[in-house]
């Protein structure tokens, strides 16, 4: 990577580690948020993205994460223990999924994804263990707003570096070719199966410590907010229109994402208009510029050097 | 016992017309159409309206929601279908995504236009039942299964004896070869689209008959619709028939002989869906085909 | 080396192989040759576990194979190339050549892999392409690509399929120099062939297959000789072809 766009992350990076400092709580959160989205935009594209296996069923592993920490710190368990956790059997349940579902290819994949989560929030609404449809509350006095937003920040910045990281390795090689060519890369010794699992689990880790997070922040949870399916397409979203299979694609999506849905909620007369905007954006995206803003920015600076 | 059959019976027309319109989308263009779900609440909500401010009769009515939804579907072509027809085995997954988006905008303008009310409609036979050997049936139920079966025959002989339903077929089964016959791929795709979108309209009005909606209502009968075929495999009528049966039947017999709560039910729905897609890609009849064959190289 | 027994592969209605026998000794450069629709390249996807045969049996170096996965196979030394060219399009040469490095035979990583790529591109004449995208190349560049990329799993058997298809008179001679190169190497090689003079050329031994059954297995000269052989495939083009 280039020097520039290096300082450039590491000034942003700085940036919202230090913000508490000087900002408001309003905006405080507005980070907090833009952070979340950023990793739950990340991890996806590392088994969308880079992998080029389309999940709409990642509300699951955020519940999961959100459940695990609510459920055992109303058992005085330590956020510490419940967050890696959470990660773990999020973990587990994605390759107990994976192994079936990735013998689909292509869209059959995410429609059984869609089924799976769906699956996973009845059975949450319904069971008594998880609290039924009213869900449930952490217990008091575990709010602490600057912890949660240091750790979530860290976590942004940890699930970035890690999405540099595979892209670069020889994991990240093996994912790009099963995205391109699936039976090529089986052809010259790539278990794709292996690979896919293991691109699920860290991505499902990741976002279950975020869905903890999340718990944690928001004092309650409830079937209907994190196992939402709008949740899982929100997820999609990101990353595709900022540009799937890249880095920064994730990061600019999130920040497109967050930013028009806090402006439309403010406009009282556009408040019920953001499905609109995301369906007309996934519809313009898929049939423009499928490689997102960043496609859309290669594309710019060609025409400009040219 | 006998209870139970019927309901699976009812409840398995509706099914199939609901996932036919999935299955000849999917096979003439090797699309896997997600707004179809946005086209089965607009239904509903276009059966609504037609009751609401005309006193329409919702079943009388669907003579007028099949075309209206026709043409619409042959519009979506016009604008959307036609730049993401599947050239390959496997449908994309941009189409998949930009259909994706067309269910997000259609539900956008049902909340604005309706609000997200729970709407229903109820019409002075909606609370009445008749008795069909000895068990008490709905009369909406009777209703859409007559017309459901209505439907589906009218389907098959558009496919069977029109030239238009052998070009639907032959484009389904082998697209090149079709297209090397002369037949001319973007209309066959358009009436396709037309097609399926009149089959998931009907669909939807049908349902609204039978249940209160709002417009988010679409997704858990999108995900059966996809079971079905799934199961059925997508070449047939029959198959789509036979798929519709076999999910009815699950969910008819999970109610009567077991205590699996009927929140539960959806996600019985999926797992069977996750379950199909995983054991017969090809769905159930090509199970049989495989016995069939086995036996006779023997 | 590689014994191969009673394979047979259905698909539905169709038998594409049927109850095919054939050995292959180490250092072989084992030519299958056989009409269009013989059944030739789905018995390289059998051998290597990208089809699952539906009975028979094949084993390697005394292992059974036929129940491998394709990644497996390749992991024990068996690559194949495609007729039909399937690189990684979004990737460079190098990055193409890399995954198979990787995850291979070889197993190789960090910069032990990219010596071991630069050296498959300059024998496979792709040094100068390394870096340029794999969708920008011409069709005899790509039929390398397969190559290098099969070369770079570091097999002890390679199945080539088709690999002259499409190249001129001169560009044959290059590809069959190369494949004694390979040979000469240490690779057993298994070749499909429609350029039979080609095959004849570098072949100590070839298979012919017609209809998914074999009808003749044996030196060149033998079944080319073989009067099952002219009549399947070779017709009237068997003189000219009698020059060794």
């Amino acid at each position: 990577m280039k020097i520039a766009a290096r300082l450039l992350w590491l000034a942003a990076a700085i940036f919202a580690l230090t913000a508490p400092l000087f900002l408001e709580r309003g905006p405080l959160n507005d980070l907090w948020n833009l952070a979340f989205a950023v990793i739950l935009a990340s991890a996806w594209n590392l088994l969308g993205g880079f992998a080029g296996q389309v999940s709409l069923g990642y509300s699951a592993f955020i519940g999961i994460g959100a459940y695990t920490t609510v459920l055992l710190s109303l058992k005085d368990w330590n956020p510490f223990v419940t967050l890696p956790l959470g990660a773990l059997i999020a973990a587990i349940f994605s390759v107990i999924i994976g192994l079936p579902a990735f013998r689909l290819r292509g869209p059959y994949f995410t429609i059984a994804t869609i089924g799976v989560a769906e699956a996973i929030r009845v059975t949450a609404s319904t069971v008594e263990f998880t609290g039924g449809s009213s869900g449930l509350r952490m217990p008091a006095d575990t709010f602490d707003f600057n912890a949660n937003y240091f750790a979530m920040i860290g976590l942004a910045v940890v699930t970035v570096v890690i999405a540099a990281w595979v892209k670069r390795s020889a994991f990240g090689r093996a994912l790009a070719a099963i995205r391109q060519d699936i039976e090529a890369a089986e052809a010259v010794g790539v278990n794709s199966t292996r690979f896919k699992l293991a691109a699920h689990a860290l991505s499902a880790a990741l976002v279950a410590i975020a869905g903890g997070l999340y718990a944690i922040n928001f004092q309650y949870i409830s079937p209907a907010s994190v196992f939402d399916f709008r949740l899982s397409l929100s997820i999609v979203l990101m990353p595709i229109i900022g540009g799937v299979g890249t880095i920064a694609g994730p990061i600019f999506g999130a920040l497109i994402v967050s930013t028009l849905q806090i402006k439309l909620l403010s406009i009282p007369a556009l408040r019920d208009s953001f499905l609109f905007v995301y369906g007309g954006l996934l519809i313009v995206v898929m049939l423009f510029e499928p490689q997102g803003f960043v496609g859309l920015g290669r594309r710019i600076g060609r025409l400009v050097h040219a | 016992m006998i209870s139970v059959l019927l309901n699976t019976l009812l409840a398995a027309g509706l099914y199939a017309t609901m996932a036919y319109g999935l299955a000849i989308i999917y096979g003439v263009m090797r699309i896997i159409n997600l707004a179809h779900a946005g086209v089965m609440m607009l239904g509903a909500y276009a059966a609504y309206a037609l009751f609401s401010r005309f006193g329409l009769d919702p079943f009388v009515g669907l003579v007028v929601v099949a075309p209206l939804f026709f043409v619409f579907g042959v519009l979506m072509y016009a604008a959307v279908g036609r730049r993401i027809a599947g050239a390959g085995a496997t449908p994309s997954i941009e189409s998949l995504l930009v259909l994706f988006g067309v269910w997000l905008v259609l539900q956008n303008f049902a909340y604005v236009v309706w609000t997200g009310d729970t709407q229903s409609i109820l019409t002075g036979y909606t609370m009445k039942s008749i008795k069909v050997a000895g068990v008490r049936l709905g009369v909406p139920s009777v209703l859409v299964f007559l017309a459901s079966v209505g439907s589906l025959i009218f389907l098959n002989v558009l496919l069977k004896r029109t030239y238009l339903g052998k070009a639907i077929r032959a484009v389904t089964q082998n697209r090149d070869a079709a297209l090397l016959s002369g037949v001319n791929a973007g209309r066959i795709s358009a009436i396709a689209f037309g097609l399926g979108s009149a089959f998931a309209g009907i669909a939807g009005a049908m349902l609204a008959t039978l249940m209160a909606f709002t417009p988010d209502f679409g997704r858990s009968f999108l995900l059966k619709a996809f079971c079905i075929i799934v199961l059925g495999g997508m070449e047939s009528v029959t198959g789509v028939a036979l798929g519709a049966l076999v999910l009815a039947a699950l969910e008819n017999g999970l109610a009567a002989y077991t205590s699996v709560p009927t929140s539960l039910q959806d996600a019985v729905s999926f797992a069977l869906l996750f379950i199909a897609l995983v054991a017969f890609p090809q769905g159930l009849p090509s199970l049989f085909a495989r016995f069939e064959r086995r036996a006779a190289i023997r | 080396m590689l014994e191969v027994r009673q394979l047979s592969k259905r698909f539905g209605g169709l038998l594409a192989l049927s109850s095919v026998d054939f050995d292959v000794n180490e250092g072989d450069v084992f030519g299958i040759i056989g009409p269009n629709g013989a059944g030739k390249t789905t018995l390289f996807s059998c051998l290597v576990g990208a089809l699952r045969p539906t009975a028979g049996q094949v084993r390697f170096r005394g292992e059974r194979i036929d129940r491998l996965t394709n990644p497996a196979v390749v992991k024990r030394g068996i690559v194949r190339t495609h007729q039909i060219v399937r690189p990684f399009r979004a990737m460079s040469v190098a990055e193409n050549v890399a995954v198979a490095a990787y995850f291979g035979a070889g197993r190789r990583r960090g910069a032990d892999a990219e010596r071991r790529v630069r050296e498959i591109l300059e024998r496979t004449s792709l040094a100068d392409v390394a870096q340029a995208p794999a969708g920008t190349l011409t069709i005899g560049q790509l039929k390398r690509l397969e190559i290098a990329r099969a070369l770079a799993t570091e097999p002890r058997v390679i199945c080539l399929d088709e690999v002259m298809g499409g190249l001129n008179p001169s560009e044959i001679v290059g590809a069959m120099a190369l494949i004694r190169t390979i040979r000469d190497s240490g690779v057993t090689v298994l070749m499909i062939e429609h350029h039979v003079h080609a095959v004849v050329g570098v072949s100590n031994r070839i298979l012919v297959l017609n209809f998914g059954e074999k009808i003749a297995e044996g030196t060149p000269r033998d079944v080319l000789r073989d009067p099952a052989v002219v009549a399947a495939y070779l017709g009237d083009a068997t003189p000219a072809l009698e020059e060794d």
